[in-house]
């Protein structure tokens, strides 16, 4: 048995979330096309350029060899005798994907947008087209999913953790701010958000429809002609709606007003302030995530065995004492612990 | 050296760790108990839990075993270990081509991202294949090329040539005549040679197709093998059809993918054998869950949840597969282990042809936690073959470790030990096919009759479409016979049959719904449907 739950018999079998890791690998996508700027060993603050991206890319099929001599896919093609982004002819630079039939496909675009490095770290890897990867001794909160991204911008609490941010609560006042959000967020408050110039939400569920509205309209604006400024979704626990984790919800506190960043991969809010404390939860604490008593937290007390729920399922269940009430029987699949 | 008298079996799923204390008290091995938590529980945990709770319940039994919680980690182990699928690009030069070729794919544990030019653009393809997750790539065209496929070739094969450079770990895979193309050899120019070692040759495709095990055999050879569970199982799975001597299907689904295998027994010279399909298809829910999964889901769900709704328990299902495993939340993963039993029948045509097999066993974690009219259910709601199966669970999720024993000549006394342990019975299914249709309602079709040792015999009348569940305790057998007016499909045609049954958890269940099962098209009707079989499984539940 472990030392860390040896003191909480059974707590050992209760699945342990991890609510943080470090030090922080970042990996950033490309695509081809994508111009990354850095080399690996370089150091980057928040804010350096390490790529740019193609919006709304295409494919466009070029005669032959172009400014620069011996070509191979990966490299950067130039139209000949006109090393600037475009001739005059309209014909792009763009990057070389593959020759077939004595001509080189390319990837290529009419314009493109920065991707600019969330937090300050160094370069460890990169490959065109496929991807950036940027190393600091960072913290980051995990999540479990992050749409678009990446983003940085100065933590607000908008809400308590079973609150549900409203589009009217957006206003200008949060422009350049990463919003915790509470319980769920509707599509019209992201919308809002969007709008206003926010530059992230932190929430603990996105539902589907949600989760497609936004992703919808984040494809729409990224095709547009001025482009999205950078915005990124944290969901810290799921689809269904219930309240963020106290534990969680204690460390966002703490991050009030303090500069942080969100990446997908890994998800998580990335916390580069080495002054900063991140509490830790208390080690009986376990919370249900599932169910009708979902997002309640209790105390451990221990196991209970093999007990019958709804259904006729038997189940491997723990004593969870909710409060002051009586300790009641949870299956422990229903169970999370954080210590 | 003395021989061990105690080991521990750990099976470490995507989604469950299952710890097994196996003991041989006296010269036989037994199971003496098993565990399971959500992953990644440390198996160390739920060992020292499990011999707490038996040296606590039978001292004597821990001490003859030399079971001891101070000495477990001395204690040998069988670990079979679970990985999460990897991502294979299929890129054709047409539709119909990326089609075969998916197809093929799609039967072994790759996770298949398809692509043609057809769907994707040359950026987007190559965007496909240079992505960080994609860990293979697979190019397939028929031979000779077809119509479609002849302009779209050379631009696919330097893609690929191009893409193989760029990525000196990618695995390529070729299915047909691509290296003898002028764009193939052109497209790694200087490198053909440094690369060579990772460009696999297949055969080309059929357009009717033929036997696809040499594609199969190359795409499963790219994955790591020694003691991934599906692969291990089967092995366990052939050494069980030996010792008992019974055709035995394995049926497992799991989170990230299932597995679909009969074995058989030795014949004369001929040693035990076994067909298998792993699949990442056949998982319970993908990765990313979007309209097909929800709505194949829906199917065969009774409640009254859209969408969106559904597409939120599905995420919820995926990230926290353990959780909400009681109540509404048990049915609907059986609605979802129905939905990929769906998927993975459909991709193993070749096993439904096959003779009903005497053992059935279901693994996997959705199976293992319901209850066990309702898991018998499930299986015949899909897997729809006319016959009588005896029905059980690898309750203890010990068919891969035990398979983790390299030498069969090794494993055989170990699974033999062990057969009795190991399965959970649940009963015995009969389905009954070709049931002529009746204008009448109400009027039985025929009869069945259940003689038993230890049991009354009892006997009952069988209505067309009929579903239902006949009491056999387990570990009782009885001769069923079955009497019916007009001819029936049951192994064979005949209209009076008789077969051995065994009890369960569930009884006998007899099936006299349709081969396959046709469901209503509207929606109401069909979830009526489902909700009065579902009522014979879940009695006293509300839907």
């Amino acid at each position: 048995m472990t030392t860390e739950t040896a003191s909480a018999p059974g707590l050992a079998l209760v699945a342990r979330r991890q609510l943080v890791t470090g030090p922080i690998e970042a990996w950033f996508p490309l695509g081809p096309g994508d111009r990354p700027f850095v080399a690996p060993g370089q150091a980057v603050v928040r804010g350096a350029p390490m790529a740019d991206r193609l919006r709304d890319p295409k494919t466009v099929v070029v005669p032959g060899p172009g400014s620069k001599g011996p070509e191979r896919p990966g490299d950067r093609w130039t139209p000949p005798g006109a090393p600037a982004t475009q001739d005059e002819t309209g014909v792009p630079s763009g990057e070389l994907l593959f020759r077939s039939g004595g001509r080189w496909r390319i990837a290529a675009a009419d314009s493109s947008e920065p991707l600019d490095a969330p937090f300050p770290g160094i370069v460890r890897e990169v490959r065109d087209g496929i991807g950036i990867r940027l190393q600091s001794p960072a913290k980051g909160i995990l999540g479990t999913e992050v749409l678009a991204g990446p983003t940085s911008g100065r933590l607000h609490v908008a809400t308590g953790p079973d609150g549900e941010l409203r589009a009217s609560q957006v206003d200008v006042g949060a422009t350049g701010a990463i919003l915790v959000a509470g319980a769920r967020i509707d599509a019209e408050t992201l919308t809002r958000a969007r709008a206003v110039g926010v530059r992230g939400v932190v929430v603990a569920a996105l539902g589907i429809k949600e989760r497609h509205d936004f992703l919808a309209s984040e494809k729409r604006g990224r095709a547009g002609v001025h482009g999205l400024p950078p915005f990124a979704i944290l969901v810290l626990d799921g689809a269904g709606r219930r309240p963020i984790a106290s534990p969680i919800m204690a460390m966002l506190e703490a991050l009030e007003g303090r500069t942080v960043a969100i990446v997908a991969d890994p998800a998580c809010l990335v916390v580069d302030d080495p002054d900063v404390d991140l509490p830790d939860p208390p080690r009986d604490l376990v919370r249900v995530r599932s169910g009708p008593l979902a997002g309640a937290e209790g105390t451990w007390l221990g196991l209970a065995g093999p007990r019958r729920f709804p259904a006729r399922v038997m189940l491997e269940a723990g004593l969870v004492r909710f409060g002051e009430r009586p300790a009641i029987a949870v299956p422990l699949g229903d169970l999370e612990r954080f210590a | 050296m003395t021989a061990p008298r105690s080991l521990v079996a750990i099976d470490s799923g995507v989604a469950t760790t299952a710890v097994s204390l196996i003991g041989r008290p006296e010269n036989r091995w037994r199971l003496l108990g098993s565990l399971s938590a959500a992953a990644p529980a440390a198996p160390d945990d739920l060992a020292a839990v499990l011999t707490g709770r038996i040296t606590a319940t039978d001292p004597q039994l821990a001490e003859a075993v030399g079971l001891r919680l101070e000495a477990l980690d001395d204690l040998p182990r069988l670990e079979a270990r679970t990985e999460p699928p990897r991502t294979l690009a299929v890129l054709g030069a047409s539709r119909r081509a990326v089609n075969l070729v998916e197809g093929i794919a799609a039967r072994t544990p790759w996770r298949v991202l398809p692509a043609s030019p057809e769907t994707h653009d040359p950026r987007e393809m190559t965007a496909l294949a240079l992505r960080a997750d994609v860990t293979a790539l697979l190019l397939g065209s028929s031979e000779p090329p077809g119509p479609d496929e002849g302009s779209a070739l050379d631009d696919l094969a330097a893609l690929v040539a191009a893409v193989a450079q760029r990525r000196p770990e990618l695995h390529v895979v070729l299915a047909g005549p691509i290296t003898n193309r002028a764009a193939w050899r052109e497209g790694l120019g200087d490198e053909a040679d440094s690369i060579g070692d990772r460009i696999h040759q297949a055969p080309p495709l059929r357009v009717r197709s033929g036997p696809d095990e040499p594609l199969r055999e190359i795409l499963e050879g790219l994955l790591p093998r020694s003691s991934d569970t599906r692969f291990t199982a089967v092995r366990a799975a052939i050494s069980l059809a030996d010792v008992l001597a019974r055709r035995i299907e394995l049926i497992e689904i799991g989170l990230d993918g299932g597995l679909r295998a009969i074995a058989s027994p030795g014949v004369a010279d001929q040693g035990p054998v076994a067909v298998a399909v792993r699949s990442a298809r056949a998982g319970l829910i993908d990765a990313d869950p979007e309209q097909g999964t929800v709505d194949s889901v829906l199917a065969w769900t009774t409640g009254s949840l859209d969408r969106h709704r559904m597409g939120d328990r599905l995420r919820d299902l995926r990230s926290n597969p353990w959780a909400d495993a009681s109540g509404e939340g048990a049915r609907l993963r059986l609605a979802a282990a129905r939905a990929a039993l769906s998927r993975l029948v459909a991709l193993t045509p070749e096993l439904s042809a096959m003779p009903a097999p005497d053992l059935t066993i279901a693994a996997g974690g959705v199976f293992a936690l319901a209850p066990g009219q309702a898991v018998a259910l499930a299986i015949a709601d899909v897997v729809r073959r006319a016959g009588a199966t005896q029905l059980a669970i690898d309750h203890a999720r010990l068919l891969g470790p035990l398979g983790t024993i390299e030498d069969p000549d090794e494993r055989r006394p170990v699974v033999a030990d062990l057969a009795d342990d190991l399965l959970a019975p649940i009963g015995t299914v009969v389905v009954v096919g070709g049931i002529p249709t009746v204008r009448r309602r109400g009027v039985p079709v025929g009869s069945i009759r259940l003689e038993g040792d230890s049991t009354a015999t009892s006997e009952h009348d069988l209505l067309p479409g009929d579903l239902a569940f006949v009491d056999l305790p387990p570990g009782d057998r009885a001769l069923a016979t079955l009497t019916f007016r007009n001819v029936v499909r049951l192994g064979r045609r005949t209209r009076r049959v008789s077969v051995p049954v065994s009890g369960g958890l569930a009884g006998v269940l007899v099936d006299l719904r349709d081969v396959p099962l046709r469901l209503p098209e509207r929606r109401d009707r069909r979830r009526a449907a489902l909700a009065a079989w579902g009522e014979l499984a879940w009695p006293g539940e509300t839907a």
